[in-house]
């Protein structure tokens, strides 16, 4: 039987053997390259810090899961085990150039979707606080969207239930279009918006009818304020009366005014005089002064003048 | 065939006990069978993978999931489909050689009545098809790497950070540890169950002289439920 080119014992060139020890190299050097490229994935030749998050249940949380934080990991979780207390122990290692992130205000969610892994999230609102320490224990806020259908449901119930009830054939909507039905049948009635406003074409029919009585009472009125002989013609004549009573009105004050004016001329004339009196009663009361004075006089001088000295004993 | 593997093994290991002459045979079958297959292999398994990662990408974005894409093509990919594929591609091409009479020289000895030479002609054909799977599988992996980071993120460095650490979420080390556990199984599965069974076929057709034509490799559905088998643990061990 011939062997085929294929075969190790023919056709093979002389270098083979150097081949084959390029091959090994380069296949040692792959898996010591893809074990390295590993190990540095895995956070082999990081320094981290340990950080230990409390749970009140572990469900979702599996070791090796990212620790996000702005929705960049940050931290791995490493082991997950149950305490004394019964409370979950969630040790995260986070590596030195990413522990920055975290301070002592920094808080911890572990949410649970309905599609995909758990997350665990860390916030940390006020980046100046201090930074956490090693080894810190935190509690973690759980989110569980599980956990929150049933009350979900429960409002969807009572709504579906307020939204048949609304929907019924006797619910107050029902009514309300039973309602504006009748209205808008109204409207497109007869008497058109007055039917709808008023509630029956009656009504409406009483109201046109009350104004075609208006309309009547309106042309009498017109005739009698505006016609011939009418109330306009007499105010007329009036206004034309009172134009000349106010005329003659005007004339009276104007003599009025004339005798105002006199009396103030009078007015005048009684205060010069006046003044002229106060200067008479002045001169008389000198005139008398003198007088006394005169009479005095003619006493002392008085030959039968009394003597009026006395004298005591 | 536990024997002969373990035999096979056991030279393969202990250094001292390769001659120059088993040294030179050996490189001879490693460029045979790696060498030769390495670059249009790992061109097939890049074109195959490629068009699963553009399948696997596209349909987690439709999906708005393709925060997964990435950790499934390296699970499916290198995890799983590139061992096996490398695996069966070993053993159908010896198959294959054997079809067209250029079979190991176990069979080859036993249909031309040749003395078979153990240390010298098998021992390095079962090193060197074990290699094959390793070698296949492992720049294959390196390559689907690659290919599908240069998918995701494109011809960017920015996305390194992301994905070294999603390659290392998915290499946990049981998973480091089980996917090169397979491999080398897988390897050790190719090179010895189809050698043993021409051996087992040879010492028969010895005695018989029954000069059985069959064009069907020796221990070809053996090597297939074993592989199975291995898969099929693999799977088992990780997922459930």
């Amino acid at each position: 039987m011939e062997r085929q080119p294929d075969s190790p014992s023919s056709s093979v060139p002389a270098n083979v053997e150097f081949k084959a020890v390029l091959l090994l190299i380069l296949m040692a050097s792959l898996i010591v390259g893809f074990v390295l490229y590993v190990m540095y994935a895995r956070g082999v030749f990081e320094n981290t810090q340990r950080l230990v998050l409390l749970s009140d249940d572990s469900e979702g949380v599996i070791v090796g899961m990212d620790v996000t934080f702005s929705g960049f990991p940050i931290g791995r979780v490493t082991r997950v085990e149950l305490a004394p207390d019964g409370k979950v122990r969630i040790l995260i290692d986070v590596p030195d150039k990413d522990a920055k992130w975290l301070r002592t205000s920094s808080i911890f969610t572990m949410e649970r979707g309905l599609v995909g892994e758990t997350r665990i999230r860390a916030f940390s609102n006020v980046l100046e606080d201090p930074p956490l320490p090693p080894g810190a224990e935190r509690s973690v806020l759980r989110g569980d969207t599980n956990a929150e259908i049933p009350r979900l449901v429960a409002t969807a119930r009572s709504l579906l239930e307020n939204l048949q009830t609304m929907t019924s054939s006797d619910s107050s909507i029902n009514s309300s279009l039973a309602d504006l039905q009748t209205t808008t049948k109204r409207l497109n009635g007869r008497y058109g918006l007055l039917g709808g406003a008023l509630g029956s074409d009656e009504e409406a029919r009483k109201v046109i009818a009350a104004l075609d009585r208006l309309n009547a009472l309106l042309s009498k009125a017109d005739q009698r304020v505006f016609g011939k002989q009418g109330l306009v013609d007499d105010v007329q004549v009036t206004v034309v009366q009172l134009n000349k009573v106010l005329g003659g009105a005007q004339a009276t004050l104007k003599k009025v005014d004339a005798v105002l004016a006199e009396a103030q001329a009078v007015g005048a004339n009684a205060r010069i005089a006046t003044e002229d009196l106060g200067t008479l009663r002045a001169e008389v009361e000198v005139s008398l002064r003198k007088v006394t004075t005169l009479v005095d006089e003619v006493n002392r001088k008085w030959p039968f003048a009394s003597n009026k000295e006395i004298k005591l004993p | 065939m536990a024997l002969f593997g373990a035999s096979a093994l056991v030279i393969a290991l202990f250094p001292s006990a390769h001659s120059r002459t088993n040294l030179v045979a050996m490189a001879k079958h490693i460029y045979t069978s790696t060498w030769r297959v390495l670059p249009w292999f790992t061109l097939a398994t890049a074109l195959f993978s490629l068009v699963l990662i553009r399948i696997v990408l596209v349909t987690a974005l439709s999906y708005g999931l393709s925060q997964y894409a990435l950790e499934m093509m390296v699970r499916v990919l290198v995890l799983e489909l590139i061992p096996l594929g490398a695996a069966l591609f070993v053993a159908l091409r010896a198959g294959l050689a054997f079809n067209a009479g250029a079979a190991a020289p176990a069979t080859h000895a036993g249909r031309s009545n040749e003395p078979v030479d153990f240390h010298n002609d098998v021992v390095p054909e079962v090193i060197a098809s074990a290699f094959s799977v390793l070698s296949l599988a492992m720049v294959s992996s390196a390559i689907v790497l690659v290919l599908a980071y240069l998918n995701v993120y494109g011809l960017t460095l920015w996305g390194l950070v992301d994905y070294t650490r999603t390659v290392g979420r998915v290499f946990d080390p049981a998973v480091t540890a089980g996917f090169a556990l397979k491999t080398i199984l897988f390897g050790l599965a190719v090179a010895v169950i189809p050698m043993a069974a021409m051996l087992e076929l040879s010492r028969q057709e010895g005695r018989t002289r029954s000069a059985a034509s069959s064009t069907v490799q020796p221990g070809a559905m053996r090597l297939f439920f074993i592989l199975l088998l291995i898969e099929a643990g693999s799977l088992a061990v990780k997922y459930i």
